[in-house]
């Protein structure tokens, strides 16, 4: 009788597997987070993007409007998605190959948590993903700044496990580096620059410290992407969206950020955005104005940010975690504010500019060199050029990073509130709201904020 | 002379005598009798066999003719109750009201669950959409199970049948209802059905049977006085319409408001938030070689209704019965073929039957019996929901004045989708929307196939060496397969408009990836009972039997789920995997579970009196951890038929029978398989309305389950207390049965929800107690019975249930329906199936608080709880009256207090179609009974802030579509006439009936928009939830029935 009931393990699924098969799960995990849904709401935050006119989908984004349930799908993804992966890969990692993952594991988790934390603040992080391994099911929220103190705590143990030496580890399977450890290294220490120019405002000492101890580091000289591919569900996260919406062409061009591009002559703005039809040039229509019938066509994102909802080659377009670009420009604000010895602020400045037109090969004609020529001597105008071309470099494809350095500097200064705001004169969305899956389901839960409270770091 | 109130046919050997003598005769071929009445008789008794005696008082005249009725309640009734025993029915100590075949069929619904709505009380039915093939839902004293089933088991001749509900679609929110499987069950077939309402009913059946049981007898072959052999076919004709549509408004036509006064008529708009009707000609749709169509600016007032067409559907039956000395047999054949009331014959429903029931005895001791079922079913249905494929929606979406109901000629340009082309062979559409298909086009391309073989059968053995002592072995079998296929096509057509103003935009195209998809359920379910029952009588009075009895079941399910991924199909028009864009999303699983149970039950009787009996259970279940595997329930049940201590008295005559009864139980439940460990899966990364699936770019990857599994569950435990009575007044012209009941459901094995930050989302857990309270009455009476033949009998049912969910340990509130917008939910201290919802604000006083500034309505911060989908109370009445050969029959039932949510609002208030969006001044209008804050946070009647209907009515928060369910309905109403014998004698017919009939005929809802019982979450726990599910169907045709 007890072995006639012995039938209770699921014949069609395993309860044991290689770790390693859950590395490239939990990457495009987190590329769908900062590819798709961080990647529409900080386009419009950001100003790149705007809600279209005779279409609805991203309305309430426009108007500061956002609802709790809205961003229940990114944090699923990120906490039960990547992170509860990665964890398994750094828990099983008991030999030299698993342990060259789980160096990668605990860099993503970095990365995963800074996003996290930046979007949404206070978050759980040493008792997240605890459920499996250790039935914790009321996980605690940490405050931010422990949140960054376990992000710097990852990113070590991560760079410590790296050996490049090592012929056992990741090939292929590692959809972002293709197992080549340098470059993890070389990732590794630009998410440390990255996290800890963060805190730049709150803590400008710790700051300075932390990134003087990365001297003589290497540093991202190439993108770290995902490149999607045109087969069905490979295709980019944010295409993707588009086509389950039926194509529908809901985000386009927003007037904040193609004037400025416009009236700076730079050419790329005719790469992240298209024309529409019977249109030259390129126009926006100005922030959250989607109630407006315009008497003009106007410009929508481009395929190269995979946003051009008609066009195939929307579904190649890349999701960058950080890109060479920003790399260089994080670099070169680092040298800027003297923290970074040796280093050479202009030149990083430049070399930002150049890494953003080749990545996408335009031609840069006098843009760059006219940029250049105009690089700021004062400490605060630099930064706040260097910030400046960092955002026309991350137009439509690091759009959450973009905003995110805006609410820690300010700028670009040029941002304007959305005509169909909700919020009073003068305010802002500097936050993301918590997920109403969270608000609902943890006992732990601290308690709702408003999308007006800023981050632990936003001190300016 | 005699007759009999069936069809006034004579009655042949009624036996008569003169009351308080022995004086007696029979009644002669022609049914007239002659007696010889001595001095001092004042009244004659007659006796027919199965017709209740009469008396007739003997008057002045010589002729004294008898109207003979039968006797339907027979005190000495047999109940097959669980494991399909007989039982008498005064024994029993719990309530098992029974109905019969006729009861059943009145109303021809081809639904057997739904021919039992408003006959029982205790017994909840939702109907759906009344539709051949649409499911039904039947909850038996409320749902006490938080995320498990809540259905009653469906046992046909002792074997448990499989009633899933798999919904098609994605979800809810697009479902196609394929229906539920205990609906295949031909009612034409079907001899009884008892209702075991309770646990303790049921216990034999163990963990199954904690929402009580439908026991349903099958027709055997029966031993004839008259003929061996007898060929019954019966034949129905049924037309079908839409019960329910949304009130309309037929004041303002397409386009929307501009500003005051203003209005933009736009021809692509689904909207009629345009100006008010003008009748005047006027140019509309695309523009096609510079040619605009022209009609009246005016209301098309039946453009949806007459969308739909005249649905209709053809029932027949052929069975033969009959019986030889020592063998039984019962073949039947049926067919049911319906065309359903959407346009062309696009949603159809076949089904055939075949019924195999026989028995032999084959030496003294031995008895065999075999009965065996098949079905073949072959289906197209239409989807529902928020979804490309969905008709309905397509359909409300339609502005008052464009005449949907005419463009079903796709090869017009106007209507047409891809039929037009350019030079180069490009497709345009040439249809007005821009937002919807035109949905003729829909239903001829979307297509959702299902076709089903089902398979089920038992064979039973009994061997009674002693008298005394009984040995029964019986094994089913339920086996079936269930296919679906789903074919949405790929296509993009810009729009084809040549207008100088450019009304359709380049950026309106239709498009669609088109996808495939394939669905396989195979289950297979086998199950064997042994049975050793022995029985003894101690002395006269008292009697006393035992049995015991082991029970093996196995269920085995093969799910392959099979589609193309978001990116759809390569080629348009080529249905197959090969042509899928990328990989093919597939689940493959099988689940087996597995249970060993023994039981016992002992009865013990004294005289007719009192009864007491017990069962107890332990099973072992395949699908709990070993340590806890084995589990153990018992039940106890108790009658006392007080009325035979005075049974000769003159109150005996008042109160002809009196019963108490009482029970207690309690029920162990196993889990679901599989819920031990925690698995690991391919990876599917679902962002929304887009997703990353595995392989990708040809690298595999796998995820950790977001289910936890727990090693440590234990057996759910449900125990239920009962005490009830019947009482029958003045030989039995008036009956009531009474009921009150008290379930409570414990250690639930529920996968509750986490918090995502755990790294998961689900973990499975014993927790949470939900309690049903509740009373239930039954009332039948017999007012009228007149010597000519006329009878009326009245009927009625109470049902109260007070159903609470006590406790969730972890969670307080879990999800088991709704969308995004609204959860239905199962939450602490409130009854199961609760809306939440963010609705209006609110003040203190109930009155609602508008923005001072535009006077729109402002939203409550959080969600709020807005009723529950259970009603508070179900009652039903009905009357069948007979005359001769003629019986008319109707039923009423209501459900009262629930709530349901309405997509169908959501939708025609959204497009100001509704009725309610022209009910107010469209530019401006107070709302009613507001306040604003007067700036100091005191709330002041507002008197002059009006709000625009547009930028309010169609943005409503989802609060708003959570509508009272209440409603009073003429379930049913036949009218059967019945050919006397008299006139058939020299036909070969044995027997000739003729009848109309009708279900859901009129219906009177407290909501304006949808008939609450209508459904999208099939017959699962999701109830209550219209999301743009099909409308329910009201039906009527006519019938005949005859023998040979």
């Amino acid at each position: 009788c007890s072995k006639y009931l012995d039938i209770n393990d699921d014949p069609t699924k395993v309860d044991d597997l290689d770790p390693a098969y859950l590395l490239p799960s939990a990457q495009a995990a987190t590329a769908m987070v900062v590819g798709g849904s961080f990647q529409i709401t900080g386009g419009i935050w950001a100003q790149y993007w705007t809600q279209g006119v005779s279409n609805s989908q991203y309305t309430t984004t426009d108007q500061y409007n956002v609802q709790a349930t809205d961003f229940d799908r990114p944090w699923l993804i990120s906490y039960a998605g990547a992170l509860q992966d990665l964890q398994v890969i750094v828990n099983n990692a008991n030999s030299t190959r698993l342990a060259q993952y789980a160096a990668i594991a605990e860099l993503l988790k970095a990365y995963q948590f800074q996003v996290l934390t930046d979007a949404f603040g206070d978050v759980p992080v040493a008792d997240a993903v605890k459920a499996f391994s250790d039935n914790v099911i009321a996980p605690k929220y940490d405050a931010q700044k422990v949140v960054y103190d376990s992000i710097f705590a990852m990113i070590d143990r991560g760079l410590e496990n790296i050996d490049p030496a090592s012929t056992a580890g990741p090939g292929e399977d590692d959809l972002i580096f293709g197992g080549d450890m340098n470059k993890w290294i070389a990732f590794g220490n630009t998410l440390k620059l990255r996290a800890y120019m963060r805190l730049s405002e709150i803590d400008p000492t710790r700051a300075s410290n932390g990134i003087a101890a990365l001297s003589g580091a290497s540093f991202l000289t190439e993108d770290a992407k995902i490149d999607y591919v045109a087969a069905g569900g490979n295709n980019n996260p944010l295409y993707a969206e588009i086509l389950g919406l039926n194509f529908t062409q809901n985000l386009v061009a927003s007037k904040t950020a193609t004037d400025q591009m416009n009236a700076a002559g730079d050419p790329r703005v005719s790469v992240f955005y298209k024309p529409d039809t019977d249109t030259t040039g390129i126009t926006g229509i100005p922030q959250g104005s989607f109630r407006i019938k315009w008497t003009y066509n106007f410009s929508i994102p481009s395929s190269v940010v995979g946003a051009s909802a008609r066009e195939a080659a929307s579904a190649t377009a890349p999701v960058k975690f950080m890109s060479a670009a920003e790399s260089y420009f994080l670099q070169a604000e680092a040298a800027a504010r003297g923290w970074l010895p040796g280093a050479n602020a202009r030149n990083l400045y430049q070399a930002g500019i150049t890494a953003s037109f080749e990545a996408y090969d335009v031609a840069p004609g006098t843009f760059i060199t006219n940029t250049v020529a105009a690089f700021p001597a004062t400490e605060e105008a630099q930064i706040q050029a260097i910030i400046t071309q960092k955002y026309f470099a991350m137009c439509g494809n690091q759009n959450f990073e973009a905003w995110t350095e805006w609410r820690r500097t300010g700028y670009p200064s040029f941002f304007v509130q959305s005509v169909s705001s909700v919020l009073g004169a003068g305010q802002w969305p500097v936050r993301f709201l918590y997920p109403n899956q969270e608000v609902t389901r943890n006992p732990s839960f601290p308690g709702a904020k408003l999308v007006t409270e800023k981050m632990w770091w936003d001190a300016n | 002379k005699v007759t009999s109130s069936d069809d006034g046919s004579p009655v042949i050997g009624a036996t008569i005598i003169v009351k308080g003598t022995t004086t007696g005769t029979v009644t002669n071929v022609s049914g007239d009798y002659t007696i010889q009445v001595p001095e001092g008789a004042n009244a004659l008794i007659v006796k027919f066999v199965g017709m209740k005696d009469q008396e007739i008082k003997l008057g002045s005249g010589a002729k004294h003719n008898v109207v003979l009725y039968p006797d339907v309640t027979k005190l000495t009734e047999t109940v097959v109750t669980a494991n399909a025993i007989r039982r008498d029915k005064s024994s029993l100590g719990y309530a098992a009201p029974t109905l019969k075949n006729d009861e059943l069929t009145k109303g021809q619904s081809s639904s057997p669950l739904n021919a039992l709505a408003g006959k029982v009380a205790g017994v909840n039915i939702s109907t759906s959409a009344n539709a051949p093939g649409s499911s039904s839902r039947i909850v038996l004293r409320g749902g006490s199970s938080i995320t498990g089933n809540n259905q009653a088991l469906m046992v046909v001749d002792g074997i448990p049948i499989d009633n899933s509900s798999i919904t098609g679609g994605e979800s809810s929110l697009t479902n196609v209802d394929f229906g539920n499987r205990g609906n295949d069950l031909n009612p034409d077939d079907i001899e009884s059905v008892t209702v075991l309402k309770g646990p303790a009913a049921a216990a034999l059946y163990g963990s199954r049977a904690s929402n009580g049981a439908l026991i349903i007898t099958t027709k055997r072959g029966k031993q004839n006085a008259n003929k061996k052999n007898e060929v019954t076919l019966s034949s129905a004709v049924t037309f079908s319409n839409v019960a329910k549509l949304p009130d309309f408004q037929n004041q303002y036509g397409q386009g929307y408001r501009i500003d005051d006064n203003e209005y933009y008529n736009d021809p692509i708009e689904n909207w009629s938030w345009g100006p008010a009707f003008t009748g005047t000609p006027t140019p509309w749709g695309q523009s096609i070689n510079g040619v605009r169509q022209i009609k009246p600016y005016s209301a098309a007032k039946n453009n949806v209704r007459d969308f739909f067409e005249l649905g209709k559907a053809a029932n027949t039956n052929l069975a033969l019965s009959g019986a030889g000395e020592k063998t039984t047999y019962y073949l039947s054949l049926n067919s049911l073929n319906s065309d359903g009331v959407m346009p062309g014959n696009y949603d159809k429903y076949n089904k055939y039957g075949v019924r195999f029931n026989g028995t032999a005895e084959l030496s003294n001791k031995i008895t065999s019996s075999v009965s065996f079922n098949y079905n073949k079913i072959s289906a197209r249905m239409i989807q529902g929901g928020q979804a490309d494929g969905s008709v309905y929606d397509q359909v409300l979406q339609t502005p008052r004045d464009i005449p949907l109901d005419k463009m079903g000629d796709l090869n017009n340009p106007y209507n047409s989708f891809g039929n037009l082309q350019d030079e180069n062979g490009v497709p345009y559409y040439g249809y007005y929307g821009v937002y919807s298909y035109n949905p003729y086009f829909t239903l001829k391309n979307f297509n959702n196939q299902n076709d089903v073989d089902r398979l089920t059968g038992a064979f039973t053995l009994e061997y009674k060496p002693l008298p005394w002592l009984d040995l029964l072995e019986r094994v089913g079998a339920d086996v079936y397969s269930d296919r679906r296929t789903y074919k949405q096509p790929k296509f993009s057509y810009n729009p084809i408009d040549d207008s100088p103003e450019q009304f359709y935009a380049s950026s309106n195209p239709q498009t669609s990836v088109g996808t495939y998809g394939k669905d396989q359920y195979d289950l297979a379910e086998v199950v064997h009972d042994f049975m050793v029952t022995a029985k003894k009588d101690f002395g006269p009075d008292f009697k006393a039997s035992l049995m015991v009895g082991n029970n093996i079941r196995q269920r085995r399910l093969n799910t392959t789920e099979l589609k193309t991924n978001d990116n759809g199909l390569v080629i348009p028009g080529w249905y197959s995997f090969d042509n899928s864009d990328g990989p093919i999303i597939q689940n493959d699983r099988l689940s087996r579970r597995r249970l060993v149970g023994v039981y016992s039950e002992l009865n013990l009787s004294y005289k007719n009196i009192l009864y007491v009996g017990a069962t107890a259970r332990n099973d072992w279940s395949s699908t709990l951890p070993k340590q806890n595997n084995s589990f153990f329930y018992p039940s106890v049940n108790g009658s006392f038929v007080f009325s035979e201590l005075f049974k000769d008295s003159q109150l005996g005559r008042i109160l002809s029978y009196g019963k108490l009864r009482s029970s207690w139980a309690k029920v162990g439940n196993d889990a679901d398989p599989y819920l031990l460990q925690t698995y690991y899966e391919r990876t599917i990364i679902n962002g929304g309305f887009g997703s990353t699936t595995f392989p990708f770019n040809s690298i595999n990857g796998y995820t950790l389950s977001n289910l936890i599994g727990n090693a440590n569950l234990q057996p759910e435990i449900t125990t239920a207390f009962e005490v009830g009575t019947e009482l029958n007044f003045l030989d039995n012209r008036l009956s009531i049965d009474f009921s009150y009941y008290i379930n409570k459901s414990k250690n639930q094995i529920i996968n509750v929800p986490l918090a995502p930050s755990t790294g998961s989302t689900q973990k499975t857990l014993n927790t949470g107690v939900v309690e049903n309270k509740g009373v239930e009455v039954g009332v039948r009476g017999t007012p009228i019975r007149t010597a000519s033949g006329f009878s009326l009998e009245l009927f009625g049912t109470f049902t109260r249930n007070v159903n609470e969910v006590v406790d969730l340990d972890i969670a307080n509130q879990i999800v088991i329906g709704g969308y995004s917008g609204m959860s239905i939910v199962a939450a602490k201290g409130l009854p199961y199936g609760t809306f939440y919802a963010t609705d209006l604000r609110r003040d203190d006083q109930g009155r609602v608080i508008v923005n001072p500034r535009t006077g729109i309505p402002l939203n409550s911060t959080q969600a709020i709880y807005l009723g529950s989908y259970n009603p508070k109370y179900q009652a039903s009445w009905g009357v069948n009256a007979g005359y001769k050969g003629f019986n008319f029959s109707m039923l009423f039932d209501t459900k009262q207090g629930g709530k349901f949510f309405s997509r169908t609002k959501t939708i025609t208030d959204f497009v100001g179609t509704s009725a309610y969006s022209a009910s107010m001044d469209r530019n401006g209008d107070i709302y009613p009974n507001s306040v604003v804050d007067d700036g100091t946070g005191k709330f002041v009647p507002n008197t002059s802030v009006k709000y625009v209907a547009q930028d309010y009515v169609p943005y409503q928060p989802a609060g708003q579509q959570v509508l009272d369910a209440s409603y009073i309905r003429l379930r049913e109403a036949s009218l059967t006439y019945r050919i006397p014998r008299s006139v058939l004698n020299r036909t070969p017919f044995g027997d000739l009936t003729l009848g109309l009939f009708g279900n859901n005929l009129a219906l009177w809802a407290k909501n304006q928009y949808a008939d609450p019982e209508v459904n999208s979450g099939g017959a699962g726990n999701e109830q209550g939830f219209d999301y743009t599910a099909q409308p329910s169907l009201r039906n009527f045709g006519f019938n005949v029935r005859v023998t040979f």
